[in-house]
C-alpha cells in the first residue's frame, strides 16, 4: 500500500536526527513528543469512515493535496483582505482585548496591556526544556495515541503559544489567540496552544483562525488546558473563516478541584469544520460546561465530538449545542459522557438540539452515555426540527417577511445558548450573523 | 366612492375540496359587517384567504382591496397595506417577546409608508397606551408571543396588535370566544374605539352576545361556502332566536 501524501510530508518534516533519536541521545523533551507523535501518526494513518469515530466525517475531498507545511516565517506576508475582515470582526466583536497573532506562523503578539501574572510565550525548546509547568502539560491531555490529527501536529510542533495565568489572577481583558493564514497553494498549518491556569485564575480565551489567499489551508490545532483548583477559564472556540479553510483541532481540559472549563465551540462560518473536546472531571467539586451554535450554509460541514469524563464523585456538567442547518450543509454531533464506577453523585446533563431551515440539510447526532455509577443524575435529549409554517404565517399577516420571520424564530431558537456567552460582544457577532446568512439584516436595527 | 374590500364570486379550495363557492361581499369605509354561520361553513377559511394562507387556492373571483387586486399581494404586503386579521387561534412563539414582535410589524408598515423607525422610548409608550385600551398588563411585552397565555389573554394580544398596526380593514375570527363577560365588554370597547370613517370591521362570531357592543351595520350568514343571506343588525337577533335551520332550508330551495 502507498504511504499517504500526508504521511508522507510529515515522515519529510520531521528531522533525521528525532526520527531516529533514542532516549541517551541528546534529545530533549519536544523531540521526544515529536517522535512520538510521528510514529502514531504513521500507525494510524489517514481515518476512513469505516472508522467509529470518523463515520460521518469525509476527509477524502481534500486530505490528499499536496500540502506544503508552513510553520515558520514565510517571505511572502500578503495578509490578505479576506482573513483581515473576519480576524478584525472578531477582534472588534471583543472591544479591548490582549491580542497574541499568529500571521502565517509568526507570533505578533501585542503585550503592552498584558497585566502583572498572565505569561504569554511562544511555544520554544527552550520554553519546553526550562519550563516545569510547560513540560508537564504539554502532551498530557491531547489524545496523540489515538487522534491521527493530533498525532500529526505534535510530530511537527514547532511554534505554539503559552498562555499562563498565575496563582489567583483574574485578568479583565479577554485574550484572543488570532491564527491568520494567506496561501496561495495547499497549506497544512499545526499550531499548538497550552493553557495553563494556576489555582483560582480566571479569563476569557478566544481562538479564532482566519485564512486568505484562496488556496486550502488545512489546519490541525490542538489545544491543551490546565485547570488548577478554583480556576475558572472559558474558552471560545470560533470558525468563522472562509470557503478555503479546513479545520480539524482537538481541546483538552483537566479541570481539578472546585475549579470550571467553559467551552464555546461558535462556527458561524468555514466549510470543514471538526472539533474534538474531551473535558475531564479529575477532582471532586469541578465543573465542566460545553455550548455550542453551529449555523451551516451550503454544503459546509460542522462535527462536534465531545467528551465528558466524570473520574471522580461530585462533579457536575452541561452541555447545550445547537445547530442550525441551511442549504445541503451537514451536522454531526457526538457527545460522550463516561461516568466511572467511583465516580457517585454525578450530575451530567445534554442536549442537542437542531433546527433544519432546508430539506436538503443533513444531521447526525448520537449522544453516547456510559455510566457506571449509580448514585448520579444523567440526563441526555436531542431534538431536530424545522421552522413552524404556522407561525411563519402569523409573523407574515402582521406584515413580517419569511425571512425576517425565519431570522427571528432562529434567534429565538439560539438564543437559550447564545445567552451563556458572557462576552456581550461575541454574542452580538453570532446574531449578527445569523441574521446576515438569513437575509434579515433589518432585525438588528 | 371606491369599497373598501370587493369580493366577488370567490372560490377558493383546499386539497381539491371547494370550501368557498362563490362569496360576494361589498365594504364600505366606516362600516361594521358581521359574518355569522354553523360550524365548518368557511368563516375562517374566507379570513384565512383574505390574509392569503397558501394552503388555500383561489379557483375563481376576484378581491378587491383599496381597489388593488388583493391575491396578486403575499400576506406581508396585504398587513402592511392595512389589512389585519385577527386569528381564531393565535399562534404560541416560544423564544420571541410580544414586543419585539410588535415591534418588527409595526416598523416593517412604517417602513413601507417610507416612515423612519420609531425611538424606543416613542415606541414603548405607545405600546403602553395601546395596551391600556384592552387592559393588558405591561409584564405581557417581555413574555414570549402568546406562550403560556390563557385563551382570553391571546386574544387581548391579537386586539393590542390591531390597535399597534391600525389597520385600514379588520377581521376579527371569533374573537370572543374564550372571553369571560368582563374581557368581552373590554375588547369590545378596545375595537369600538379603533372605529374611524376611514377603517372597516368585519367581525366573524357566533354570538349576538359580541353585537352588543360592536354594533353592526350589516349581518351577513355564511353557509356551505356562500352567503346565503344579509341583513341589518336585526337578522343577528332573529338568528339567536331561531337557529340556522330555516336558512338553510331557505337556501335549498333556493339552489
Ligand atoms: N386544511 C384543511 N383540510 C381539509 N379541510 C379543511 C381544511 N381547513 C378547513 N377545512 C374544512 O373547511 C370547512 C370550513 O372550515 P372553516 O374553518 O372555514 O369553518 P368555520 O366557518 O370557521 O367554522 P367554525 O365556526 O367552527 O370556526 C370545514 O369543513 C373544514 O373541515
Ligand atoms: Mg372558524
Amino acid at each position: 500500500m502507498s504511504t499517504h501524501p500526508l504521511v508522507e510530508l510529515a515522515q519529510r518534516l520531521v528531522p533525521a536526527h528525532v526520527v531516529s533519536g533514542d532516549v541517551e541521545s541528546s534529545d530533549g523533551r519536544l523531540d521526544a513528543l515529536r517522535r512520538e507523535g510521528l510514529r502514531e501518526f504513521v500507525r494510524m494513518g489517514i481515518p476512513t469512515t469505516r472508522h467509529e469515530e470518523w463515520k460521518y466525517t469525509n476527509l477524502f475531498p481534500f486530505i490528499g493535496l499536496d500540502y506544503s507545511y508552513a510553520p515558520v516565517r514565510w517571505s511572502e506576508r500578503a495578509a490578505s483582505t479576506d482573513a483581515r475582515t473576519s480576524m478584525t470582526e472578531v477582534a472588534s466583536a471583543l472591544g479591548q482585548h490582549i491580542s497574541i497573532r499568529i500571521v502565517d506562523g509568526v507570533v505578533e503578539a501585542n503585550l503592552t496591556n498584558v497585566p502583572d501574572g498572565v505569561d504569554i510565550l511562544e511555544l520554544t525548546s527552550d520554553i519546553v526544556e526550562n519550563d516545569k509547568d510547560v513540560a508537564r502539560t504539554l502532551g498530557s491531555g491531547a489524545p496523540i495515541g489515538s487522534h491521527p490529527f493530533v498525532a500529526l501536529n505534535t510530530a511537527l510542533l514547532e511554534s505554539g503559544i503559552v498562555i499562563r495565568l498565575r496563582k489567583g489572577v483574574q485578568c479583565e481583558l479577554p485574550i484572543h489567540l488570532s491564527v491568520e493564514t494567506t496561501a496561495n497553494a495547499s497549506t497544512l498549518i499545526a499550531p499548538r496552544l497550552l493553557i495553563i491556569a494556576e489555582e483560582g485564575a480566571e479569563a476569557d480565551i478566544i481562538h479564532s483562525s482566519h485564512t486568505s489567499g484562496g488556496a486550502t489551508v488545512l489546519d490541525v490545532t490542538v489545544v491543551e488546558a490546565s485547570i488548577a483548583a478554583t480556576a475558572h477559564i472559558r474558552y471560545y472556540k470560533i470558525a468563522d473563516d472562509s470557503d478555503a479553510s479546513r479545520s480539524i483541532s482537538s481541546v483538552t481540559a483537566d479541570v481539578h478541584r472546585d475549579a470550571t472549563f467553559t467551552s464555546h465551540a461558535l462556527s458561524i462560518g468555514g466549510r470543514f469544520v471538526r472539533n474534538d473536546l474531551a473535558i475531564r472531571l479529575c477532582e471532586p467539586s469541578s465543573q465542566g460546561f460545553l455550548y455550542g451554535v453551529s449555523l451551516l450554509a451550503q454544503s459546509e460541514y460542522t462535527d462536534n465530538h465531545t467528551v465528558v469524563d466524570h473520574m471522580v464523585p461530585h462533579c457536575h456538567s452541561e452541555e447545550l449545542y445547537k445547530g442550525i442547518y441551511d442549504g445541503s450543509s451537514t451536522g454531526v454531533f457526538n457527545g460522550k459522557i463516561y461516568v466511572r464506577p467511583q465516580a457517585q453523585k454525578t450530575t451530567a446533563y445534554q442536549s442537542n438540539h437542531t433546527l433544519l431551515l432546508s430539506s436538503k440539510a443533513q444531521v447526525q447526532a448520537k449522544p453516547q452515555l456510559e455510566i457506571w455509577a449509580d448514585d448520579v443524575k444523567c440526563s441526555h435529549g436531542a431534538t431536530m426540527g424545522q421552522v413552524d409554517d404556522e407561525a411563519i404565517f402569523y409573523f407574515r399577516s402582521r406584515g413580517i417577511d419569511e425571512a425576517t420571520a425565519k431570522a427571528l424564530l432562529t434567534y429565538a431558537f439560539v438564543s437559550e445558548v447564545a445567552e451563556k456567552i458572557s462576552l456581550e460582544g461575541l454574542r452580538e457577532l453570532v446574531m449578527r450573523r445569523i441574521a446576515r446568512r438569513l437575509s434579515a439584516e433589518s432585525i438588528l436595527a | 366612492m371606491t369599497p373598501l374590500l370587493q369580493i366577488t364570486n370567490l372560490h377558493a379550495s383546499i386539497e381539491d375540496r371547494e370550501i368557498l363557492k362563490g362569496i360576494d361581499l361589498t365594504v364600505n369605509a366606516g362600516e361594521v359587517h358581521a359574518i355569522m354561520g354553523p360550524n365548518g361553513s368557511g368563516k375562517s377559511t374566507l379570513a384565512s384567504v383574505l390574509a392569503g394562507r397558501e394552503d388555500y387556492s383561489v379557483t375563481e373571483g376576484s378581491v378587491l382591496f383599496n381597489g388593488k387586486e388583493l391575491m396578486e399581494l403575499s400576506p406581508e404586503e396585504r398587513s402592511r397595506e392595512g389589512l389585519f386579521l385577527a386569528f381564531q387561534y393565535p399562534v404560541e412563539i416560544p423564544g420571541v417577546s410580544t414586543a419585539n414582535f410588535v415591534k418588527t410589524a409595526v416598523n416593517e408598515s412604517r417602513k413601507h409608508r417610507g416612515q423612519e423607525p420609531l425611538e424606543p422610548a416613542a415606541f414603548l409608550a405607545l405600546m403602553r397606551e395601546r395596551m391600556a385600551l384592552v387592559e393588558m398588563d405591561p409584564s405581557f411585552l417581555q413574555r414570549s408571543l402568546n406562550e403560556g397565555f390563557s385563551g382570553g389573554e391571546k386574544k387581548r394580544n391579537e386586539i393590542f396588535q390591531m390597535a399597534m398596526l391600525d389597520p385600514v380593514l379588520a377581521v376579527l375570527d371569533e374573537t370572543d370566544s374564550g372571553l369571560d363577560i368582563d374581557a368581552l365588554r373590554i375588547v369590545a370597547s378596545g375595537v369600538n374605539a379603533l372605529r374611524r370613517a376611514d377603517n372597516a370591521t368585519i367581525v366573524i362570531t357566533h354570538y349576538q352576545r359580541l353585537l352588543d357592543h360592536i354594533v353592526p351595520d350589516y349581518v351577513h350568514v355564511l353557509w356551505n361556502g356562500r352567503i346565503v343571506k344579509s341583513g341589518d343588525k336585526s337578522l343577528a337577533l332573529e338568528l339567536e332566536q331561531r337557529g340556522y335551520d330555516w336558512l338553510k332550508q331557505e337556501a335549498a330551495v333556493e339552489a
